[in-house]
């Protein structure tokens, strides 16, 4: 099947399996292997990435249904000027990374939340971000530092 | 995973692909949040699928305002239902159930169509339409609609009432004629988040000015084959003062809405538990 | 040692953090090899079984399939502590994780189904999934390996420990409460967030073989692979990856490991592994399952007179390193605490039920939920505050224990005191509880060794440090950074020693043909041994860079600072770049370039299990706060405080990190986490029957050091990684039970041991 979409800014047109998950055409096919497996059954949230300003679990969802999209994965957060995003900043500033396999799905689930928190002008409460966080698990860190970092990223 | 997909962007290419495929082994897909652990674990060769997550059919996608219901299209997703204000506003009880289901990720993809042919009897977003007496709207190939009350559609664990033909639309929901509302979702389970229902309550209770119950709403999650309706624990509420309940009321409530409990012990919960903690919310929501 | 610090001491980014948080760190499951297969592994179907037969041909001859192999094909020797485990099973099977088959494929999906047309013919036998009823003359023998007939007297013990102190005829006596109380703690897991995975690679050319492997200790690791493929260790190169979570699970060779090499080595092309979560579920090791008969006495003052101990362990199939985790409990049981006499004893018992192996706190928690609910207990029979118990017992600097472990320094009172302050206890725990939701605080205490542990021949750490002809530092360390954060420790180490800037300093840690020896990361150890050797070897540096440096100045000192970049001694300076190259290309031609090892100053324990041994000891306090909610039966943990005895505070950001982490776990072990097995398989192998707390459960964790400046470790610090988790389910369990009145002798305490616990009491105070 034939599928046209955006990924992290780039037009790509291609060829795929239907039954091909997004997941896998992010880390076999195109070799972005930042989005991490965690467990393909979406519990986790490692596999989190961006499809039209929402964030998904990619190991739930068929590569087909990003045609006509624009999905964005952790190596589309590193711009020219600033190697890294702010909500990047903030996880590496306040001690929230330790074996850093669930990073990419949190950076990526805070990226989306601070998008459409910014687009509405709201500042979240600490209840809100911890509840933006709930479907991305992380065994290292007791997600204290996940969740001040976040706070930082909506402080304005 | 190994079958074929046929996409469908209109309601036409939908009624075609559905039509062609009645003599093959095909399924639904909206969401997927269901259907793809579904499908990791039977052989899926020669399958079709019948993708409608790319659907363009409003009919099918939004939330419409009516003057006596609101319509959910099937792929409403549980964030779309989070977001609305409307919902929020008039049916807190489906608002909390859709916050309640998973995380942010998956109530961006969950549909509430998902949710409610997947048949399971801890569907959230299903037990709060239940209590709200909610109402499918069934397609079939031909173009021909039908109508059946939630509480009726889904039979068992897993089974609706749908045919091979046909597809749900959309879900409409009586608006309330109260003056004020006492709506909520109750979930029990170990963790605040991620959790699937081990007990789930949705009550919906319209009262009247004085603050007498004029039409009430009520269905238990996880504890039958099917969401049930709990009619006499309904029946019980209707003409009460909320404010006005005595400790006997709030037990009798409870009662009756455990009648319709004949739950099972799996390793999540045994059927003792469940009982009594639905026994125990049910009091515990009037406090 | 309170000397004023520029760099340790002070919040520190994680050294290779921006490779984490960008996506661009490689672990296991990235790697990608030219023509690289995919390897799966059979398993069997009944846990307790025999093999009739075999049939790998429709495997054999599904397109795609490089290679099969089952146990005849493979020539190895066993594989476990107790070296009682077979790589690939043959004539019996004995657990649900054994391991029938392998096949390596050009795809994940080929092998996948390949392992599916391998026909295996069994013989279902009953299992044995109780240690109770292993341990009957009429039960089977379980592990045909085992030596427990002619070691222990009966065939299905894998191992037992016996350990005593004191006088405990004396101490009964003197004993007025005694209180006698059976524990049974659940099987839980790491649930680490990547899943197991390796990648081999060998080469027919020259023999050697090459593991890029997720291990934790890395020359144990080659030492064992080479035992199991009967090949030469050195020929082993073992490279570790970035690896996504450790707490111990990967301190064992499982059978996966050598699986792959030899599926490489038939098949001549590099080999992957890697686990789905389900299989992560099944087949990583556990803490160990265990039911502990513990009596405690104290006298009517409320000073502690004796501890009797008898622990039985559920084995499993076969022996891991998790048998000896009873070297961690008798160290509790024997000196948390001032205590006279104690005895311990305990037995790890073979069963059909999958093998434990090593969890962060190595038994420990296990052990101090027994033991802080006992002190609970006598408490209550005593009258007594449950603060004041524990004070009045508090371990004390100077002290040499029963067992030998001589704590030089210890802030167990400290961390004691401050805990209660900053929790309120004493108002708290005399609340008056009603309504729905019931409040309640408890508190659990814990030692554990904080400056590594002699139980391998060597406890040691090697380092070699490169200073190149730019004022750049390479510090090749044998320890291993498992997201733990020591490289950042190291590193933070060599800035303050050397003023040199951290843009200038790279860590070596992945590669055994490159990094000196060292033991693994276990144990608490490695901020402590690792740090340690860096500093022997920041010293035989600084020797060099003096000598050379006075030459050049042409003065004489031996106190010379280092402070960006720049050498000082006598109100002059030299760059330390143009130091070492001096020493380069100048006479005497040397690089600069140093190689130390550290070995601690502790000791082997004696056959008796006596004496020192860590190079010093961590002690700490939790004070924990819990809601109950009488309808649901949930328990909501509404605060942490913890204070803990660190020696010193290196990092603070990644100490607290740990802290939180570890208090993570804890929380889960008492309330929400359990593996549940029925007839030895396992009901609930995802994470969503296996639940481990998300961010919505999280309670916020308050942490106080104690700084006791522990002339041992590096700048007066001790290990700390594994503390905040051990008394934790001891805390908790005390205060549910401050809250509801009702004592829990099991975890984890679900909401429905609550709400059955309730309605008994009910109950029984309607029957009275
Ligand atoms: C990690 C995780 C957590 C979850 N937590 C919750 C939770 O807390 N609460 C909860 O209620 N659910 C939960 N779920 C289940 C699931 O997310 C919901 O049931 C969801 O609403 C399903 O919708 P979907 O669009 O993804 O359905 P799909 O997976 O696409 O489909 C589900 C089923 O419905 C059929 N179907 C879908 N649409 C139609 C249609 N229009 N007509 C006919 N048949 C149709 C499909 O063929 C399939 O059989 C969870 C799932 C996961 C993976
Ligand atoms: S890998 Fe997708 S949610 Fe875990
Ligand atoms: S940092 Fe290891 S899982 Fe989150």
């Amino acid at each position: 099947m034939k599928i046209v979409f955006k990924i992290n800014g780039k037009q790509v047109s291609m060829e795929v399996k239907p039954s091909l998950l997004l997941i896998d055409l992010i880390r076999d096919v195109l070799k972005l292997k930042g989005t991490k497996p965690g467990c393909l059954e979406g519990e986790c949230g490692a596999c989190s990435v961006i499809v039209d300003g929402e964030a998904i679990n990619s190991c739930m969802y068929l590569a087909i249904n990003v045609n006509g999209k624009e999905v964005s994965t952790i190596e589309g957060l590193t711009g020219t000027e600033n190697p890294l995003h702010k909500v990047q900043d903030k996880m590496l500033e306040h001690g929230a990374v330790q074996c850093g396999f669930c990073t990419s799905g949190i950076v990526m689930t805070t990226k989306a939340y601070s998008d459409k928190c910014l687009e509405e002008g709201i500042t979240p409460t600490r209840e809100e971000v911890k509840k933006s966080l709930e479907g991305n698990l992380c065994r290292c860190t007791g997600y204290a530092k996940i969740i001040d970092a976040a706070e930082a990223v909506y402080k304005k | 995973m190994d079958f074929d997909v046929i996409n469908t962007t209109t309601k036409d290419e939908l009624l075609t692909a559905i039509e062609d495929h009645q003599d093959t082994n095909f399924r639904i897909g909206a969401g997927y949040t269901d259907l793809i652990m579904n499908l990791r674990f039977q052989p899926t060769e020669g399958m079709t699928l019948i993708n409608i997550a790319q659907m363009k059919d409003p009919s099918f996608i939004s939330i419409e305002e009516q003057q006596d219901h609101i319509v959910l299209g099937t792929l409403v997703t549980a964030s779309n239902i989070v977001n609305s204000p409307l919902i929020k506003l008039e049916f807190p009880v489906l608002h909390e159930a859709a916050l309640s289901v998973a995380s942010t990720q998956i109530r961006n993809s969950a549909t509430v169509g998902g949710n409610i042919c997947n048949a399971s009897p801890s569907a959230d977003m299903a037990g709060a339409l239940v209590a709200l007496k909610a109402v499918c709207c069934v397609l079939n190939s031909k173009g021909e609609e039908r109508i059946e009350p939630l509480a009726s559609f889904i039979v068992g664990v897993g089974k609706t009432s749908l045919d091979k033909n046909e597809v749900l639309k959309s879900i409409s929901i009586p608006r309330n004629s109260g003056d004020q509302l006492k709506s909520g979702f109750e979930k029990v389970g170990t963790r605040n988040s991620m959790e699937i229902s081990i007990v789930s309550l949705a009550y919906h209770f319209q009262l009247d000015e004085s603050g007498k119950v004029v039409d009430a709403g009520v269905s238990c999650g996880a504890v039958a084959p099917t969401i049930p309706f709990a009619e006499s624990a309904c029946d019980f509420m209707v003409g009460k003062d909320l404010d006005g309940l005595s400790e006997t009321d709030k037990e009798e409530f409870a009662e009756n809405v455990l009648k319709y409990a004949t739950p099972i012990s799996d390793i999540r919960a045994s059927e003792w538990y469940r009982k009594e903690v639905l026994f125990n919310i049910s009091q515990a929501i009037f406090d | 040692m309170k000397k004023n610090l520029k760099i340790i001491g002070k919040s520190h980014k994680k050294l290779d953090g921006k490779e984490r948080v960008s996506g661009k760190a490689v672990y296991g499951h990235d790697i990608e090899l030219p023509n690289m297969l995919h390897g799966a592994i059979l398993r069997t179907k009944y846990p307790c079984a025999n093999l009739i037969s075999i049939d790998t041909s429709r495997a054999e001859a599904l397109g795609g399939v490089e290679c099969v192999i089952t146990a005849k094909d493979i020539e190895v020797s066993n594989i476990s502590f107790k070296r009682d485990h077979p790589v690939l099973k043959n004539g019996t099977v004995n657990c649900n994780r054994d391991e029938i088959a392998a096949v390596a494929a050009v795809t994940k999906e080929i092998a996948n189904k390949a392992i599916r047309l391998i026909d295996v013919k069994y013989e279902v036998k009953e299992g044995v999934y109780d240690p109770i009823e292993a341990l009957k003359e009429d039960a089977p023998r379980i592990n045909e390996f085992g030596k427990g007939e002619e070691k222990f007297g009966n065939k299905n013990i894998a191992e037992t420990f016996h350990y005593d102190h004191g006088d405990m005829e004396e101490q009964k006596a003197k004993s007025h409460v005694i209180v006698k109380k059976t524990y049974e703690l659940p099987r839980v897991t790491h649930a680490c967030m990547a899943t197991s995975n390796i990648t081999a690679e060998y080469s027919e050319f020259d023999g050697r073989l090459t593991l890029w492997s997720s291990t934790q200790v890395p020359f144990l690791y080659q030492r064992d692979i080479a035992h199991a493929l009967k090949m030469d260790p050195s020929k082993i190169r073992i490279i570790q990856p970035i690896i996504g979570g450790g707490f111990g699970s990967k301190l064992d060779m499982h059978p996966f490991e050598p699986i792959c090499a030899l599926l490489s080595m038939k098949s001549k092309k590099p080999v992957q592994i890697l686990f789905s979560r389900e299989e992560e579920f099944v087949l990583s090791p556990t803490r160990q399952p265990m039911i502990i008969t513990l009596t405690t006495g104290a006298d009517e003052k409320g000073k502690f007179t004796f501890r009797e101990v008898d622990i039985i362990k559920d084995n499993g199939a076969y022996t891991s390193w998790g048998a000896t985790t009873p070297f961690v409990m008798m160290q509790t049981f024997s000196s948390l605490y001032q205590i006279p006499a104690c005895s311990f004893d305990s037995k790890a018992v073979y069963t059909n039920n999958p093998f434990a192996g090593s969890f962060r706190g190595y038994g420990n928690p296990q052990a101090t939920f027994a033991l802080e609910t006992n002190i609970d207990l006598m408490a209550e029979e005593l009258g007594m505050s449950k603060a004041e118990i524990r004070l009045k017992n508090a371990n004390f600097k100077g002290e040499v224990t029963g067992q030998g472990l001589h704590f030089k320094t210890c802030g167990a009172i400290p961390a004691l005191e401050k805990v209660l302050e900053k929790s309120n206890y004493d108002q708290r725990a005399t609340e008056r509880k009603e309504g729905r939701y019931l409040r309640g605080v408890g508190l659990g205490s814990m030692l554990h060794v904080g400056g590594g542990a002699k139980i391998y021949r060597s406890d040691g750490c090697g380092t070699t440090l490169k200073l190149d002809d730019y004022g750049y530092l390479t510090i090749i360390t044998g320890s291993n950074e498992i997201g733990q954060g020591s490289e950042t420790v190291l590193a933070m180490i060599a800035m303050e020693e050397l003023g040199i800037d951290e843009d200038k300093i790279k860590v070596i840690n992945t590669d055994t043909d490159v990094k000196p020896w060292d033991v693994g990361v276990h144990a608490s150890r490695t901020s402590f041994v690792a740090g340690n050797s860096l500093l022997g070897a920041i010293k035989l540096i600084k020797e060099k860079l003096s000598k050379k440096a006075s030459e050049l100045l042409e003065i004489e000192s031996d106190s010379w600072t280092y402070d960006n970049g720049v050498m000082l001694a006598n109100e002059q300076e030299i760059k330390i770049d143009k130091v070492a190259r001096e020493i380069h290309f100048g006479s005497p031609h040397e690089l600069c370039s140093v190689t130390y090892f550290y070995e601690p100053p502790s000791s082997f324990q004696d056959k008796e299990f006596k004496g020192d041994v860590s190079g010093n000891y961590a002690f700490a306090s939790q004070a924990i706060e819990v809601e109950v909610d009488t309808v649901t039966g949930n328990i909501a943990v509404l605060g942490v405080h913890v204070s803990q005895d660190v020696g010193r505070v290196l990092n603070p950001v990644g100490l607290q990190g740990q802290m939180e982490g570890g208090v993570a776990t804890g929380v889960g072990y008492a309330l929400t986490e359990e593996m549940i097995y029925e007839e030895g398989i396992l009901k609930n192998p995802s994470f969503h029957g296996y639940k481990i707390l998300t961010t919505t459960d999280m309670p916020p964790v308050h942490f106080y050091p104690i700084e006791t400046y522990d002339e041992a470790g590096p700048y007066g610090s001790k290990g700390a990684g594994e503390a905040p988790l051990i008394p934790t389910a001891a805390a908790i369990a005390n205060a549910v039970s401050d809250a509801i009145g009702v004592r829990f002798n099991s975890l984890p305490i679900t909401p429905e041991k609550i709400l059955r616990a309730l309605s008994e009491k009910k109950e029984k105070e309607l029957v009275s």
